[in-house]
């Protein structure tokens, strides 16, 4: 089996990996750098100047702790991007020693389809080298979404991937979109000393979580100072010498240092030759698949963000195995309901399954159990009590539906709860398993409890 | 003790009203139960309120609640010393520790709360 991938990010690459572990002679094409934009331009660059932030959260409050500094700590963005680039660097080189391991053939360049089983690949060093395949898995990711009225200029007005290559802190930073990517840099750049205000138009932050999660997510971000204003759009914006003005749909002018434009993401499906080798494409660009990750063309797959759907790195990954196991002459599906996602903001979010307002929507009858963090010792002991976890379970026969966390170590909490729904446990059977003290884990055994009025450490009703 | 000439909501919230005027705050019964308090919500300057209706939010080392407000009209004042002291609350209830000024639609709306004497009782009952 021939296997050529187009695209090289957490799609690409664990696809190539995976291809080449069962026996395919695997190529891989890749126009920028391994790893792709989680790994360049997004969750891994942002989680490193995330942990230089929570140190620097942690320093500000030395003194709750019982520690004293001489002297004072300053951010020093230079060093944390350099940081970061060599937390970057490590994992380039990781994923570049895993495709000469595995025997996967890396060809740097824009792969462009000329038939089903042809691409041509325009090299970077020049010259280009027709490749002939049996299979082809696109994953091409996505790019930050531009809006007419906000065009990026890389200076001024910027996107997420704009905002990587920032080598400065801006005084104000006016933030278009309260999103994951759009609440992650708020409190990223809040904490390194920027005033930052965020304008969402929908009627909460994070408006695909559940509605508790956004109501304390607010709540946490104007204890940050962070200024948050919804059902508010951008009409325009002009760049002045005192900085950019942006011009509100509710009338008002706001002016900041730099605007960061979070709002969506675009599938890398132009250029690419889909028109040759006819693979449909839906109203976005994004390319149509079915759950097996297959085209309308036999032999093409396409998987992660050039898809569409979920834009997560993680889903990609799957995507990609399973249409690897397709195209190795199993037969796997993509399973939509189980998907559990982190939003790195502070404090953390986590999620899995339905909503409340997806199970309303649907008709389904729930129940739902609460735990704040603040009722567990080992949140108080590490200095974080705000949040709570949340779960939903199918009121007939107990299983559990979706967990909602938000609060410290959220995203890595989320699993437990995102295997009990792959198993199809159910509440009781969280319950009625030890969780170790002093932990958060018993946060989630005590959401569960609650789900039948029986949590321990919660005051009488 | 809680003050004689304060009224008292059953949500544990109490006015102090004084001409056109309310001043509200939370109950000694409410600081103490909810323990030392690290955070408030504080209301926005200019909001219309409603009796009856959550105001702020309390957070604790123990829980989060909601203020309710004993009185309806409209914010004139708030107490920004609680935004970065919010223990102010624990310590003095009834004085430093007020939340904010109300503008009272109604004057005579405290009149059918609680006085400090039924208050107490009521929260006699509550405690059984």
């Amino acid at each position: 089996m021939k296997l050529t991938i187009v695209g090289s990010g957490p799609g690409g690459y664990v696809a190539a990996l995976r291809a080449a572990q069962l026996g395919a002679d695997v190529t891989v094409i890749e126009d920028d750098e391994v790893g792709g934009t989680c790994l360049n331009w997004g969750c891994i660059p942002t989680k490193t100047m995330i942990a230089s932030c929570d140190v620097l959260a942690k320093v500000r409050e030395l003194d709750k702790f019982g520690l004293e500094l001489s002297g004072s700590v300053v951010p020093n963005i230079m060093k944390i991007v350099e940081r970061r680039n060599k937390v970057v660097g490590i994992q380039i080189r990781g994923i570049r020693g895993l495709f000469k391991s595995w025997g996967v053939v890396l060809k740097e360049g824009r792969g462009i389809l000329t038939s089903p089983r042809t691409i041509e690949v325009a090299l970077k060093g020049g010259g280009t080298e027709k490749v002939e395949t049996d299979c082809i898995i696109i994953a091409t990711g996505s790019r930050p979404a531009k809006i007419p009225t906000l065009p990026f200029d890389g200076k001024s007005i910027l996107s997420s991937t704009d905002m990587m290559k920032l080598i400065d802190i801006p005084k104000s930073l006016l933030i278009v979109g309260a999103g994951v990517i759009g609440c992650e840099f708020a409190c990223i750049y809040r904490e390194l000393g920027s005033e930052v205000t965020m304008v969402e138009m929908l009627d909460r932050a994070v408006a695909t979580e559940d509605r508790e999660v956004s109501e304390l997510l607010e709540k946490e971000l104007k204890k940050k100072k962070i200024k948050l204003m919804t059902g508010v759009g951008v009409d325009r914006a002009e760049v002045r010498g005192d900085g950019v003005h942006a011009f509100l749909s509710n009338g008002s002018e706001l002016v900041a240092t730099q605007i960061l434009v979070s709002v969506g993401r675009t599938p890398n499906s132009d250029n690419l030759g889909l028109e040759s080798a006819g693979v449909a494409q839906g109203k976005k660009g994004e390319i149509v698949v079915n759950e097996r990750m297959e085209t309308n063309v036999p032999g093409i797959y396409a998987i992660g963000d050039v898809t569409g759907g979920l834009l997560l790195a993680h889903v990609a990954s799957r995507q990609g195995l399973v249409a690897v196991q397709n195209i190795m002459g199993k037969d796997e599906v993509f399973d939509y309901s189980v998907v559990p996602a982190a939003i790195f903001t502070s404090p953390e979010i986590a999620s899995v399954g339905l909503r409340t307002h997806q199970a309303e929507e649907r008709g389904i009858k729930i129940k739902t159990g609460h735990f704040e963090f603040r009722g567990l010792g080992k949140a108080h002991a590490i200095g974080e009590i705000s949040g709570f976890i949340k779960i939903i379970a199918e009121e007939q026969t107990d299983k559990i539906l979706g967990c909602h966390i938000i609060g410290p170590h959220a995203s890595d909490l989320i699993h437990e709860a995102a295997l009990a729904m792959k198993t199809g446990r159910t509440v009781r059977d969280i319950a009625g398993t030890i969780h170790a003290h002093p932990t958060l884990a018993e946060g989630i055994m005590e959401a569960a409890e609650d789900v039948h009025g029986e949590a321990v450490h919660v005051p009488k009703k | 003790m809680n003050p004689d000439d304060f009224r008292y909501h059953k949500e544990h919230t109490w006015v102090r009203v004084s001409g056109k005027k309310g001043t509200i705050g939370i109950t000694d019964y409410a600081q103490d139960a909810l323990g030392d308090i690290v955070y408030i919500d504080l209301p926005e300057l200019e909001e219309s309120i409603e009796a009856n209706s959550e105001i702020s939010e309390i957070e604790s080392t123990k829980a989060t609640s909601a203020v309710i407000s004993p009185v309806s009209g409209k914010i004139i004042k708030v107490n920004e010393e609680l935004s970065e002291s919010p223990e102010i609350i624990n310590e003095d209830p009834y004085g430093k520790g007020w939340i904010a000024v109300i503008e009272l639609e109604n004057a005579g709306e405290a009149d059918d709360l609680m006085d400090s004497s039924e208050y107490e009782k009521y929260i006699e009952e509550e405690a059984k």
